[in-house]
């Protein structure tokens, strides 16, 4: 009989190296893996983050894929039990990970077309990944529109960046708020406010969208109307999450596994699916 | 296939030689008035005529709560855990292996189940045709009352003291010589083992679906707005215990100790179920599955159609346990298929 080594459940020891907030709640936090290896993730995949004592959690990698540098960001609302532990660690700390788990979105796809990438509340955070990798083979895109709502401009994040993508004028940037406050001075509505107002060539279009449960009905349809083809359409999924190897059951549509079948998903694989949108 | 036949004086031979290699588990009576699987010891009555072990099999594979690592606080380092107890089991029904060879299926896809696999190895399955069946299975309307494969040995009760069996792997031949040799089967024992089994057919066949299983999946697929699923969940007590005592039901959770000294812990798996209200809900609140029915209906989804488009079987053995385990009486698959094919027949 064959003795076992491997265990996919094994975490590899990771060294947050730096935090920063982001709002709030969320804070974004650097790490590198004590193997000194690149994590090599695609945009759009996820980690599960281990604090031993507390438990583990899946987070979309917020960084771009970048050869050069064996850093990469998680952002993390504090709502529960890991994302409070992880909010409380102190910088040069471990933690472990797994993955990169999941789909990603094909980038390969993209290449020579536009892209409008939807962004509701946290669903920027796996949006960045995606957008600063095309900014950084910017030259390989077509246009670029990034639509970012938010429920309150309290709860807006990686501010700073996307003012200064918006003021660069090489990706159109539209956000917008459910609920203004007295200093907002920008649109007012729900995400689907911005769409009319992007330049985009439904012919020419790719779309990448990620948000809270109810945003993904609502933009779909719009897409349709626009005549955006369903192909053309990708959807990041969360769903609830213990193993991220396609076990547990836990993150089941239907029959699909969002943690090995997505979470990123071609719209035209899941639209016939019940517990999807 | 090879066979020998086998008389009840040899058995506690084979019993006490397997037993000197690994634990032995045999159906036994339990005070209750039911039956379940217990280590052999000498002595130990076997449940011959047993008609369903209360728990499902899957504990011997993937037990209620399994480390899965070990994990160092100071060093931030984990190891991974890895159970391989050397166990036999006499007596298994073929629903039940059925149930354990989709298992292998389902932990095999994808990323392997090394923990699962780990103990799957070390086992050793003794299949037996049953002699009786319990009120609530229906196991013979869905292509299990018999199995080819998943077994070392496929044991058949052929007279008061006299059984048929069946070589399944060499593994298995090894042990059933292992107390001395034994007489090779003849045309009449493999003539009388063949009409054990159709009488295990026919005894299972008391509660039958009343189509094709093979059509369960279409039915599913029309069903999917049926009313049923309200009508049943209503009653649903959100209990888990369809779930538990499923075995080919696997969802589990993972979670976490610590010792006293904060020093080092474990991390482990845990059975979960579908039919807990709790199972699809994220932090924040939202659940992807807030409503009974739609729990109800997810389980049944998967028993008759997720499973089957995967693996082209049911991921329902007729085992009859759930039935039996539900307080609300309401999870019965032979009853739900039934009906829901009753209601969709028509739209074909
Ligand atoms: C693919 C994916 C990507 C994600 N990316 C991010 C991200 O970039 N930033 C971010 O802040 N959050 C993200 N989330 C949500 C994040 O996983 C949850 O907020 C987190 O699990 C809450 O854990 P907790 O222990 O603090 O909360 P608790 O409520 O204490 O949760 C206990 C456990 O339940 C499970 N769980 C609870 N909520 C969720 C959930 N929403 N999704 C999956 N499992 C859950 C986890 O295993 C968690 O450890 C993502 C979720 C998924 C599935
Ligand atoms: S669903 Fe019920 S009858 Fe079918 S295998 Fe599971 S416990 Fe047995
Ligand atoms: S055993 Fe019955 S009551 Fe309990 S969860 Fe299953 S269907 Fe609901
Ligand atoms: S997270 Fe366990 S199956 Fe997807």
């Amino acid at each position: 009989m064959k003795s076992r080594t491997f265990s996919p459940y094994v975490p590899r020891p990771a060294t947050l190296v730096s935090k920063s907030p982001l709002s709030d709640l969320v804070t974004l936090y650097e790490f590198v893996q004590d193997n000194g290896k690149n994590l090599a993730h695609k945009p759009g995949q996820f980690i599960m983050v281990s604090i031993y004592g507390v438990g583990e959690a899946p987070f979309s990698i917020s960084s771009a894929p970048i050869k050069e540098s064996n850093v990469f960001e998680i952002a993390v609302r504090k709502i529960g039990a890991v994302t409070k532990a992880l909010s409380e660690l102190p910088v040069g700390t471990k933690v472990g990970i797994r993955g990169p788990f999941g789909t990603s979105f094909p980038v390969h796809e993209f290449v020579g077309k536009d892209t409008l990438l939807v962004a509701g509340g946290l669903g920027y955070i796996p949006i960045r990944s995606l957008l600063h990798y095309q900014l950084r083979h910017r030259q390989e895109f077509g246009r670029i529109s990034v639509l970012i709502g938010t429920r309150t401009p309290k709860d807006r994040i990686f501010t700073d960046q996307i003012e200064a993508l918006a003021k660069g004028g090489d990706v159109e940037v539209l956000e917008t708020v459910d609920m203004p406050d007295a200093d907002w001075k920008g649109n007012v509505g729900v995400i689907t406010t911005l769409l009319p107002k992007a330049r985009v060539e439904p012919q020419n279009t790719h779309v990448a969208m990620i948000g809270p449960p109810v945003m993904y009905k609502f933009v779909l349809r719009q897409c349709r109307e626009m005549g955006i083809a369903s192909d053309r359409i990708w959807v990041s999924l969360e769903r609830r999450m213990k193993c991220g190897l396609g076990k547990c059951g836990h993150c089941q549509i239907n029959s699909l596994n969002a943690c090995m079948d997505g979470p990123v998903f071609r719209y035209t694989d899941i639209e016939r699916l019940e517990e999807a949108i | 296939m090879t066979a020998y036949t086998v008389q009840m004086e040899q058995l506690p031979g084979l019993f006490a030689a397997w037993s000197a290699q690994c634990q032995v588990h045999v159906p036994v009576a339990l005070e209750t008035g039911f039956y379940d699987f217990s280590p052999w010891r000498p002595g130990t009555e076997i449940a011959f005529e047993y008609d369903v072990a209360y728990n499902p099999l899957k504990r011997f594979f993937m037990p209620p709560r399994e480390d899965m690592i070990v994990f160092d606080l100071e060093t931030y380092t984990a190891k991974p855990v890895f159970a391989a107890p050397s166990i036999l089991l006499f007596g298994v029904h073929p629903y039940d292996v059925k149930a354990v060879t989709q298992l292998d299926q389902l932990m095999e896809s994808g990323s392997v189940d090394q923990n699962y696999f780990s103990r799957r190895d070390a086992a050793v399955i003794f299949a037996m045709t049953p002699l009786a069946v319990s009120d609530t299975a229906f196991w013979a309307s869905v292509g299990a009352d018999k199995v080819d494969q998943g077994f070392d040995l496929y044991w058949t009760k052929i007279g008061p003291g006299t059984f048929h069996v069946e070589i399944g792997s060499g593994r298995g031949e090894e042990l059933l010589l292992a107390a001395g040799p034994l007489a090779p089967a003849t045309a009449g024992s493999r003539e009388a083992a063949r009409k054990a089994q159709v009488r295990a057919k026919t005894l299972g066949a008391s509660r039958s679906l009343r189509f094709d299983w093979r059509e369960t999946p279409h039915v599913m697929g029309r069903s999917w707005n049926s009313s049923l699923w309200h009508r049943k969940a209503e009653k649903c007590l959100g209990c888990g215990s369809c779930n538990i005592v499923c075995p080919t039901c696997y969802c589990f959770d993972i979670r976490e100790e610590v010792d006293e000294k904060l020093k080092a812990g474990h991390r482990f798996r845990e059975w979960d179920g579908c039919m807990l209200n709790g199972f699809a809900l994220v932090a924040g609140n939202h659940n992807f599955r807030p409503q009974a029915s739609e729990r109800y209906r997810h389980r049944y989804m998967r028993k008759g159609k997720y499973i089957f488009d995967k693996i082209g079987e049911l991921g329902c053995v007729g085992c009859g346990r759930c039935v039996r385990a539900c307080t609300s009486k309401i999870a019965d698959p032979c009853e739900i298929f039934n009906a829901l094919w009753e209601e969709s027949r028509n739209e074909i």
